[in-house]
């Protein structure tokens, strides 16, 4: 077997050209595999990462209450539903409800705030609950509220970065002439977090006069829940309304599912054309050997040594250019991740191109048995070759 | 016969594309105009076009103009965002082919919030306007009173050097000397307004002017005293 491994390398050293660039080819393939494969992996983790970074997978708002700040402002401010404090004890009572937290959104007008005025939105929140809801959140200055009711906002990034706060410094709730302190700046997330001024939610209420009232209830439902089905309960509790966020998921991996058929074409393609490729060097290869195998053939060489030779030839060949391409995927992808996000600047967080040893072995699996079956006609062609006919030819 | 290729340049290039930042890259926040169509030409009557360049200390000279421009304002930059990468939004205003003027703005740190200070130039950066595009304050009727705004008009950076934005307080007879607060409450407003627009001249200066006030900062200011 060594005997034949060496032949068959010393073979392809022949003609190092023509075997560079068919190893060339395969490792492109392999490269654009591995690629591929990686940012298929990447990107729909990156995306499930971000839908969970959301922190709960259901909001329960009261009917036609805007559930975040950017429809608040779309709506100028107005708009806001109100639902009793008692709906989110209801939703714990669930079995399937893992947690809840409580959110009353108030929105502000500052008339000399932009040229025509502008509004603030202020979130209230729970601060036993949401913080455990969101563990995801980092801080880039302080910490959370030091008192359900105390007089303290904690700063999205952006928010802060918006109106130049950090730590000690004082906001002011303009249109209610209420002072509270900054006592904690979140680092960026990439979520609508990044824009959101926090207080406590005892403290809006308190300050907007909306005492014991809610906009907004996040759910975070245990794994094993049937979302349809819980979904259907909380509809049936009054006047509220439901956003479910793994609709949204379900709907935006839908569309990611018909990019990845895209994805699995081209990576196709490139695999058909890797195999043409190596086909094509093989049987030039043995055309060109015709005498030769006719020779071997008559020193004794059985046509199953002849097809072994050529085989293992093919397969020398594509474990090469598995082994160049896997590395050449793995050593770009960073660079790949980059050229991606010039193309897709709205893609999601996070790494967008995950290669690991898995998508390594699997794609050589795939180049290897890409070898086995293109080295298959060739190699067939030349084990069928008739020793005295072959040695003629090449002597005419 | 292929050439091999040097150990050490494929080396470099596969460190270069490892050490390559696979996450996205945030900036720090810049000053735009809200809407630059409609405040151009409310800023600038006359105007018939703006080019829009976007300008960083980082890019342009790093740490070393950071301190030349902190020793011209005769403060530090600081806290979360005041830095080095703040890309600041430089309007130059047309008529026609000619150009008349700049729209800039900065960032600045108010009592209650984040102050947007623009100002209105012309080409020797004198300024012609003034502007609080965004402005959280008890007092923010007074100070965004068209009176307020018309007491930096006429004024340039020369002016400007007399004012100590750490003291708050105006050494000789400069023309800074005669902005008055209109509300005394609004003091640090009214002192974040003084240190914004002294900043927005030394940044114009630095990065359209060609330097052009830095003698009259060399010279300690003594022409104002």
């Amino acid at each position: 077997m060594i005997k034949i491994l060496k032949v068959a390398y010393k073979n392809l050293l022949r003609k190092k050209a023509r075997s560079g660039l068919t190893i060339i080819g395969i490792a492109l393939a392999a490269w654009v595999l591995v690629s591929l494969l990686g940012f298929n992996r990447g990107y729909e983790s990156s995306l499930n990462r971000d839908i969970d970074n959301l922190g709960f997978q259901m909001i329960v708002t009261a009917k036609g209450c805007p559930y975040e700040a950017a429809t608040l402002m779309l709506k100028g401010g107005t708009g806001l539903r109100y639902m009793p404090e008692s709906v989110a004890e209801q939703i714990t009572k669930d079995p399937e409800v893992e947690g809840v937290t409580a959110m009353l959104m108030q929105a502000v007008f500052d008339p000399n705030k932009g040229e025509s005025g502008g509004y603030s939105a202020y979130l209230g929140v729970d601060p036993a609950t949401f913080p455990r809801m969101k563990s995801f959140l980092e801080f880039k200055q302080g910490s959370w509220f030091t008192d359900p009711d105390a007089m303290e906002a904690v700063l999205g990034y952006e928010a802060a970065e918006l109106e130049q706060r950090e730590v000690g410094d004082l906001l002011l709730i303009t249109e209610k002439d209420v002072e509270v302190k900054v006592v904690g700046i979140l680092k960026r997330t990439g979520t609508q977090d990044d824009g959101t001024i926090f207080l406590p939610l005892k403290s809006v209420q308190k300050i907007f006069g909306v005492k014991d009232e809610l906009t907004g209830v996040g759910i975070k439902v245990k794994k094993e829940a049937d979302m349809a089905q819980f979904e259907e309960r909380m509809y049936k509790l009054p006047d509220v309304q439901v956003v479910s966020l793994s609709q949204v998921k379900q709907t935006i991996m839908t569309l990611v599912s018909t990019a990845k058929v895209m994805v699995f074409s081209i990576a196709l393609i490139a695999i058909l054309i890797s195999v043409v490729g190596v086909i094509n060097t093989i049987l030039m290869s043995v055309m060109e050997r015709l005498q030769e195998i006719g020779i071997l053939k008559s020193m004794g060489a059985t046509a199953w040594d002849i097809f072994k030779l050529i085989w293992i030839e093919t397969l020398i060949l594509c474990i090469s250019g598995g082994i160049i391409g896997a590395a050449m995927a793995m050593a770009t992808a960073k660079l790949t991740e980059v050229l991606v996000r010039q193309l897709l600047p709205y893609a999601p967080s996070g790494g967008l191109v995950q290669i690991n040893l898995h998508l390594v072995i699997l794609t050589f699996g795939v180049v290897i048995l890409i070898g086995l079956l293109s080295g298959v006609y060739p190699s067939w062609k030349a084990g069928r070759v008739r020793p005295l006919e072959a040695i003629r030819s090449q002597v005419e | 016969m292929m050439k091999k290729i040097p150990l050490i340049f494929v080396m470099l290039v596969v460190g270069t594309i490892l050490l390559m930042p696979a996450g996205p890259l945030f900036g720090a926040v810049g000053c735009d105009l809200n809407d630059p169509d409609r405040d151009v030409a409310r800023l600038f009557p006359g105007s018939t076009g703006y080019k829009t360049n976007y300008v960083a200390i980082d890019q342009r000279g790093g740490p070393s103009l950071l301190s030349q421009i902190e020793d011209r304002l005769g403060d530090k930059f600081k806290g979360l965002f005041e830095t080095i990468d703040v890309p600041y939004t430089l309007y130059e205003i047309f008529k026609g082919k000619d150009k008349i003027g700049y729209i800039h703005g900065v960032n600045e740190k108010g009592q209650y919030g984040g102050i947007q200070v623009f100002l209105v130039l012309d080409l020797e950066g004198v300024i012609k306007g003034f502007y609080f595009q965004k402005l959280t304050s008890r007092y923010g009727k007074e100070l965004r009173n068209p009176r307020f705004g018309e007491q930096f008009i006429g004024l340039t950076l020369k002016d400007f050097y007399s004012y100590d934005v750490r003291t708050g307080k105006t050494v000789g007879a400069s023309g800074v000397a005669n902005i008055k607060n209109p509300v005394p409450e609004a003091e640090p407003d009214f002192r974040a307004a003084l240190r914004g627009t002294k900043k927005n001249l030394i940044l114009v200066d630095e990065f359209i002017l060609g330097n052009k006030y830095l003698q009259y900062h060399q010279s300690g200011g003594e022409e104002n005293k």
